[in-house]
């Protein structure tokens, strides 16, 4: 796998790892689970490679997307992923309240800055 | 919190506003009581506010049959049905395939339809289908999780006795519990609710009244007679009465907001001096309501002219309001509910009820009856409505019984009518037992009702008539 691939890809798969770190001690990895099944249906009716995300109790792999990557260097992954984060944290926010949700999104924010800010238009 | 509006008549207001949104409901009751009419009214009135439900079904029951017996409810809309309302059988997966696949089926029809309401009817049929407790207790959590997940507030519906409520897994998952039931009370078959878990919310506990009507469901909330500290401005107005010598006994008429227990012998003339009350209050501009269990108002209405009082006037004014409900058809639990809410609407300042003993004949028990009194007397007071109870003292002679149900302890003033014996003949006195917050005349007087009004004359002078 190319080192730019790899970076691309590798950005986005630790901050999807941090979001999940971070919401499942709210929701536990079970519904963590659902609710990731649930944000990957809802973009894969716009973007389907995102059904190549893998996900399982242990966590968040983004190696099947990087691959595909390879294949298709014009996959528009930025998007996609932040499509999917900000929808997360959507309905993170209207599941657990607004304050939890924000509480992570901060976290994100602080360690991710500019990628969430830029995805809600700011 | 975001809240699932019920759009049931008073419901909403028993859960302080509504269902926490995406929870889980259970919905558990014998056949008949009523449960799939009310998730059914809950649905349709949020398919008129644009929300989507998803009814699954899991009972033989076909949904012909169910649409054909919805269709005499006045919530039921043709129009909705298979847009906002889309009905599907999960029982056959389940039964077919097991109970995995219910939930994939359960998954994609979420997917396709994207509902914001969940119903299964019945949960408890799918609980038959599992071999064990423990894998139906994870596929109830598993159902939960997947309903929350996609921001559903779910429903789900069960032939539940009150036994199995502690008991049963999926009553320890759900975060609302419903347990509807009906009992047969003196000539009443009534129908009530209980709310046995709410989570995220304050809601009214005990026993509500709801009735199945043409309307759908409409609930009677439980007047709550315990538990809430009795706080209200004290207010040193007084209504009189306009009858001279009973003001002039009371030092100039009833504190304003009081309760006043007018107890008397049949022919007393109860009913007179409690609508003396309100036409006297008409004639200042005070809003009185009459409601009458005895009396049809035509018959009050005479009766009031035959003493020279203006009571068309008031009534085509609407200074007066008489209400009259047959006691064969009183319900306190609704009724009481009714009268609160008539008295704010309305800005009633003098109130009447004609005879709260009619009460006692409709409850099945007398502190139930006395629970209910002290709930309406104690929000009559904080809306500082100064009240009149009439009640019947069976006891033609004695002045020492006020009522069988030793009402004097939930009224501020008592006022007691009652006959004597002299030389052959039988009159009527008066006297006051009590005023709470002020002094009245201990003496007891005679009084006559005659065409001119009520006449309060003198002392009585041979106190040892009195039995």
């Amino acid at each position: 796998m190319s080192e730019i691939i790899e970076k691309r890809i590798g950005h986005y798969e630790t901050l999807l790892r941090e979001m999940w770190t971070a919401s499942s001690k709210y929701l536990g990895t079970f519904s963590m689970n659902l609710l990731v099944e649930r944000v990957v249906w809802e973009v894969s009716l716009e973007y389907k490679e995102i059904e190549l995300l893998q996900y399982d109790q242990n966590g968040i792999s983004c190696a099947k997307m990087a691959a595909r990557l390879e294949e298709n260097p014009d996959l528009p992954v930025e998007d996609m992923f932040m499509k999917f984060i900000t929808r997360y944290v959507e309905i993170l926010a209207r599941l657990l309240g607004h304050e939890r949700a924000e509480e992570i999104r901060k976290r994100l924010d602080e360690e991710f800055a500019g990628d969430l800010s830029a995805s809600r238009g700011e | 919190m975001e809240r699932l509006i019920t759009g049931i008549k008073n419901l909403d207001y028993i859960l302080g506003g509504g269902i926490p949104a995406y929870s889980l409901n259970i919905i558990s009751g014998s056949p008949g009581s009523g449960k799939t009419i009310f998730v059914q009214n809950i649905i349709f009135n949020n398919a008129r506010n644009g929300l989507k439900s998803l009814y699954l079904t899991t009972i033989s029951e076909s949904q012909l049959k169910m649409v054909r017996h919805l269709q005499g409810f006045e919530f039921f809309s043709n129009d909705l049905l298979g847009d906002r309302v889309i009905y599907g059988d999960l029982g056959a997966v389940l039964r077919s395939q097991g109970a995995s696949e219910g939930l994939d089926y359960l998954t994609r029809m979420i997917k396709e339809h994207l509902p914001n309401i969940v119903v299964i009817d019945s949960v408890k049929v799918i609980r038959d289908l599992f071999p064990d407790e423990k894998t139906f207790r994870a596929f109830v959590f598993e159902l939960a999780a997947v309903l929350s997940i996609w921001e559903i507030t779910a429903f789900l519906v069960g032939e539940y006795e009150e036994q199995e409520l502690t008991r049963l897994s999926e009553f320890a998952i759900a975060d609302g519990i419903f347990h509807l039931y009906g009992q047969e009370e003196k000539r009443f078959q009534k129908r009530y609710m209980r709310v046995l878990k709410m989570r995220g919310t304050s809601f009214q506990h005990g026993e509500h009244l709801f009735q199945i009507g043409p309307v759908g469901i409409e609930v009677y909330p439980r007047m709550r007679p315990e538990g809430e500290e009795l706080r209200y401005d004290v207010k040193l107005g007084r209504k009189e009465f306009g009858i001279c010598g009973l003001d002039e006994m009371l030092c100039g008429g009833l504190l304003e907001g009081t309760i006043t227990l007018i107890s008397g012998a049949t022919g007393t003339g109860k009913t007179m001096f409690a609508l003396k009350f309100l036409l006297e209050g008409a004639e200042k501009g005070e809003k009185g309501v009459f409601l009458s269990f005895e009396e049809p108002v035509d018959q009050l209405q005479n009766t009031a002219r035959c003493l020279g009082w203006e009571i068309d006037k008031y009534l085509a004014e609407g200074q007066l309001e008489i209400k009259f409900i047959s006691p064969v058809e009183l319900d306190v639990d609704k009724h009481a509910f009714e009268i609160l809410d008539m008295i704010g609407e309305k800005k009633v300042e003098r109130f009447v009820i004609d005879s709260i003993s009619s009460f006692e004949s409709s409850v099945t028990d007398i502190q139930k009856y006395r629970d209910y009194l002290w709930a309406i007397g104690q929000q009559l007071r904080r809306r500082h409505v100064t009240t009149i109870f009439t009640v019947l003292n069976e006891d033609l002679f004695s002045p020492l019984v006020v009522s069988r149900a030793q009402l004097s302890l939930i009224t501020d003033n008592i006022i007691i009518l009652r006959y004597v014996e002299d030389n052959s003949s039988i009159r009527k006195v008066l006297g006051i037992l009590k005023t709470r917050g002020s002094n009245h005349d201990n003496s007891l007087r005679e009084y006559e009702i005659s065409p001119e009004g009520i006449n309060v004359l003198g002392r009585l002078a041979k106190a040892d008539m009195l039995k």
